[in-house]
């Protein structure tokens, strides 16, 4: 038997099927009368055909039907799952409003707490020599024109706002040693046990959610 | 059945909509399987795994031929198993006798309406014919499966398959060439009015 083309097989396979055309189906008859090979083709088609077509049709041995398992679908959730849900969320933004709340507040009175006690010793400090030259010059003057009650003052004392406020201008504590300085008491804004409520309410709206999707869960299956 | 109702339905999410259409085609679906991976565990799962991707994807059906629609999703099933066995390829299912052989007539084969010669008969010609099946490349079996013992029309085939029709009118031809090369050694198989058939063309 010769060996036919692509085209040919394909144009006697579509004959055999009653797919041609009744030119196409004419011409491939005419051909069958002129070739006995084209003949013998179309024979080994049709059987083909026929021994496949006379196959038992096989049953399912068992039912495909899916469950919702299967195609993983949810159940419907009842309406309180939304409350719970919208309830932690809720929770949990104040949550953390809380915490960023504080630690501003927290942030700011430590800073509050650095410059408070810088600004009177600078104060001290730039105030202190210049009270002190006056105090000298006032001091040396009264020596020149009253000697006599210059000595009489220096041994009762001097001038009384030089000798009360010269100290104060050595004794200025330096900025970074301040043992006398009062401690700030750091206040959080919101109180521990506001937080840990909001904690507590969070985990319990959890647990709700839970609990409601598994008895959704277990009541749908 | 009011096959486009309920594949709107199923489409709306109603899985129950969706489990009659199962039922309605899950025959047929199974047998494509089986024909096209010669294993009624294998193709099982393929059915499966089919419906399955049906459901998931039925909002993809844009209309047009559902059997079409649904046997390429049979067919890629199909493929997938396929792919699975050539990564790790196993044994076959087939029941085997004391003697370690594989059984000619195993029972899940038994149709309890024919007589045990029918039955007899029917099963050697319906294992050679698998055989042949097996020989062939995948894209042909499909091709030939589908058009041949599911009885589509081409352009069914073309579509379920995502050939061109040309393709599938080729592969049909040379698939039922290599099929009856191959069903020649099972000549004594065939009942008469085949053999005759197959004399007289």
């Amino acid at each position: 038997m010769k060996n036919f083309n692509d085209n040919d097989l394909e144009l006697f396979s579509a004959y055999v099927d009653g797919r041609l055309d009744s030119a196409a189906s004419t011409r491939v008859e005419s051909r069958v009368s002129a070739d006995p090979d084209v003949a013998s083709v179309l024979a080994d088609l049709r059987f083909a055909r026929s021994v496949l077509r006379s196959l038992p049709k096989r049953k399912a041995p068992r039912n495909f039907t899916l469950t919702r398992k299967m195609v993983g679908m949810n159940p419907p959730l009842p309406r309180a799952y939304s409350f719970f849900q919208f309830s932690s969320a809720f929770a949990t933004m104040l949550l953390i409003f809380t915490f960023a709340l504080n630690a501003l507040t927290s942030s700011r009175v430590s800073l509050d707490a650095a410059s408070a006690p810088a600004a009177p010793v600078s104060a001290q400090a730039t105030e202190a020599p210049a009270m002190q030259a006056p105090a000298a010059t006032q001091a040396s003057a009264m020596e020149m024109s009253v000697p006599a009650t210059a000595s009489a003052d220096s041994a009762g004392g001097g001038n009384p706002t030089v000798a009360a406020e010269a100290p104060n201008a050595k004794e200025a504590p330096p900025p970074s040693s301040s043992p006398n300085q009062p401690k700030v008491k750091r206040e959080a804004a919101i109180p521990v046990a506001w937080q840990i409520g909001l904690i507590m309410i969070g985990l319990l709206s959890v647990f709700g959610m839970f609990a409601l999707r598994q008895f959704a869960k277990r009541k749908w299956l | 059945m009011d096959e486009p109702a309920l594949i709107q339905s199923a489409q709306r999410g109603d899985l129950d909509s969706f489990n009659t259409i199962v039922l309605h085609y899950q025959d047929m679906v199974f047998h494509v399987a089986l024909r096209i991976l010669g294993d009624e565990n294998l193709a099982q799962d393929a059915a499966q795994d089919a419906f399955i991707s049906m459901f998931k994807n039925i909002s993809a059906y844009r209309g047009g031929s559902f059997k079409a629609w649904l046997m390429r999703t049979v067919t890629n099933a199909c493929y997938d198993e396929l792919r699975r066995q050539k990564r790790r390829p196993t044994t076959p299912l087939e029941p085997n006798t004391k003697d370690d052989e594989e059984m000619d007539s195993p029972r899940w084969l038994a149709d309890p309406n024919m007589t045990p010669a029918q039955q007899s008969e029917a099963n050697e010609l319906e294992h050679a014919v698998q055989h042949c099946l097996d020989a062939l490349p995948a894209e042909f079996r499909v091709v030939v499966t589908l058009a041949d013992i599911q009885g589509m029309d081409y352009s069914d085939v073309a579509t379920a398959t995502r050939v061109p029709l040309g393709t599938v009118k080729s592969r049909l031809a040379r698939a039922r060439l290599r099929l009856r090369d191959c069903l020649r050694g099972f000549e004594e198989l065939l009942p008469a009015a085949l053999r005759l058939k197959g004399e007289n063309g």
